[in-house]
């Protein structure tokens, strides 16, 4: 099971660089094919999907005053909207420039733009920070898991984001409202979906913390959780060989490796409480969050579709995506931190660990719930008139 | 998209305000024309050319048009008019009376008309409106050319600037962390610290 796991997680990380090799496969295909493409010819003939060619007119678009908040926490607000506002004219320019310039190097450009975007586009909500930091530290997952998650669910909102306007935009011609109206309608189922998880994931906790309770009464032995290796007997229901752990560098366990299909029983009962690793779940998290399209990446999409270039727009999707999955899996990553710390804190202390453990599972829970369901009640608000 | 949760705009407006003014020297209303980004008008005109012309008439934005007008309605028309700095009490606006959208240069621009229920006076004291979205899901700022323009205002006396908020104040530091950490809730206000002031004066007599 141990080998299964390990040769999953490669094939998910191998997932992760198979993704840069698309974007980059794609930011190629921009380059070669991009002029012969289905989606227009740069200045040829006009293309089905092209901006329209307007007549040249004495109108210039009006430059707004730099926006800018008071006092000093506002600088750096204003620097984060400043950033933002660049970028996103950036990337408008990095779509242009495909059909102007050096094809090749504005595709190298656009991809890095698109993925720098995606670092900081995913700093704002949306992006699945808080729920998979929740759920990481609210379950036995490890780094890795929170790694993999991370790019799992930012692989799937930026194919619903390409599969929305794909198949609205292109093949069925729909207007930006319908796309709007579609985008807002994904939102709030998941939104719905996630403090779904939320409660199913509380609830689970909730029952085997009152398991733990009924335990203690039958077998007082039980109720203290130990640190040692010398209890396997009493915790049948727990799935041993699904969890996997995965201790930072500067643990206390970091030095404890396992053999091939020697059983881990740090903090064991402790742990009980967040449940073992379930793919039933990580399912359930990566869906709930991925079914959400990525907001910036159809913004370009559309702009790249009517420059022609949707596959440019493709291509800084995906790039885009692997930007957000690496600020996700850092968040969830720094979550995970601060667990391992706390439950260091308590050096080996049964009584702390399970304390650890137990806030954890029902916060990160709790967490979740409460945001989703927030979200929920957020997106039926009134719609937005831009 | 729901406004609750985004820290950061998704839509850029430049906004230019043309403050209409009754013969009585009141203000009535203020016509506005707000141009959005790139980005924003590609999404938007999407699909709009419905006659392959390749060309966005005001007709084929029609529709788009009446779906933001409508829909401003429940934002307050991201415009608040008081007088001097009372933010707390706004004039009533009544829906447009006009509003139609162009497309130049591959921006959009949504001009529309709006009413005051009541005229105002700006001659005891200056007159303010401020354009900004409280959720900052849409980012206002005024034009750095002819942000605001007078219409109809008696000939002598009036005058219009616009004010930006001032990074080097601190009274609104506690505020600020305040809007910072109510940005979640449905009544998010993060937007007011950027919301950038037209102030009308005329001379009093």
């Amino acid at each position: 099971m141990r080998h299964e796991l390990n040769a999953i997680m490669r094939g998910a990380i191998g997932l992760a660089f198979g993704l840069m090799l698309v974007v980059g496969a794609c930011c190629a295909e921009a380059e070669t094919a991009a002029p012969l493409s289905a989606f227009g010819p740069p200045s040829a003939t006009p293309s089905p999907f092209g901006a329209p060619s307007q007549a040249p007119s004495a109108f210039a678009p009006p430059r707004a005053a730099p926006l800018q908040a008071s006092g000093p926490i506002g600088a750096i607000f204003s620097w984060v909207v400043d950033t933002q506002q660049t970028m996103q004219r950036e990337l408008a320019n990095g779509v242009k420039r495909l059909k102007t310039e050096n094809a090749f190097a504005a595709a190298v450009g656009l991809a890095a733009l698109s993925f720098l975007y995606g670092v900081v586009h995913a700093v704002g909500p949306g992006h699945g920070k808080t729920i998979i930091s929740s759920y990481v530290v609210a379950n036995e997952q490890t780094v890795r898991w929170g790694v993999i998650i991370s790019f799992i669910a930012a692989a799937l909102q930026a194919l619903t984001a390409v599969a929305l306007v794909g198949v609205l935009a292109i093949a069925l011609n729909a207007s930006g409202i319908a796309i709007k109206s579609w985008t807002l309608q994904l939102e709030s189922v998941s939104y719905a979906l996630i403090a779904l998880v939320g409660l199913w994931l509380l609830t689970t906790q909730l029952l085997r913390i009152w398991r733990r309770w009924q335990d203690a009464g039958a077998d007082p032995v039980v109720a203290l959780p130990h640190a040692d290796h010398d209890d396997h007997h009493h915790h049948d229901h727990h799935d041993h060989h699904a969890h996997d752990h995965d201790h930072l560098p500067g643990d206390d366990h970091y030095h404890h490796h396992h053999a091939e299909g020697e059983i881990c029983h740090h903090v064991v009962d402790a742990q009980a409480v967040s449940g073992p690793m379930s793919w039933r779940k990580i399912m359930a998290v990566v869906f709930s969050v991925g079914v959400r399209p990525c907001s910036g990446a159809i913004l370009v999409l559309v702009f790249a579709l009517t420059q022609g270039l949707f596959w440019a727009g493709v291509a800084a999707t995906f790039a885009m995506a692997f930007g957000t999955a690496i600020t996700v899996a850092a968040l969830a990553t720094l979550a995970l931190g601060s667990r391992e710390l706390a439950l260091k804190l308590g050096r080996g202390g049964g009584a702390w660990a399970n304390a650890v453990w137990t806030t954890c599972a029902l916060g990160g829970s709790a967490l979740i719930l409460l945001f989703g369901a927030t979200l929920f009640a957020a997106s039926l608000g009134p719609a937005r008139p831009f | 998209m729901p406004e609750a949760s985004f820290a950061h705009p998704h839509v850029w407006a430049t906004v230019r305000s043309e403050i209409i003014f009754g013969p009585d020297h009141r203000i009535t209303g203020v016509r506005q024309a707000w141009t959005f980004d790139e980005f924003y008008t590609a999404m938007a005109v999407q699909g709009l050319d419905t006659n392959g012309d390749g060309v966005f008439s005001k007709t084929e934005l029609e529709p788009l048009a009446k779906v933001n007008v409508d829909s401003l309605k429940d934002f307050d028309y991201f415009t608040f008019v008081h007088l001097g700095d009372d933010d707390e009490h706004n004039f009533p606006l009544k829906p447009p009376v006009d509003y139609w959208l162009t497309y130049d240069k591959s921006v959009l621009t949504l001009h529309f008309t709006l009413p005051l229920e009541t005229p105002v006076d700006p001659t005891q004291k200056e007159v303010q409106m401020d354009v900004y979205d409280p959720s900052f899901f849409v980012a206002f700022g005024f034009a750095k050319e002819d942000p605001v323009k007078l219409a109809g205002a008696p000939g002598k006396g009036c005058s219009a600037t616009v004010k930006l908020p001032d990074p080097g104040s601190e009274e609104d530091a506690k505020a600020l962390s305040e809007a910072f950490f109510s940005q979640l809730g449905p009544g998010s206000n993060f937007g007011s610290q950027f919301a950038q002031t037209a102030i009308v004066k005329c001379a009093t007599n």
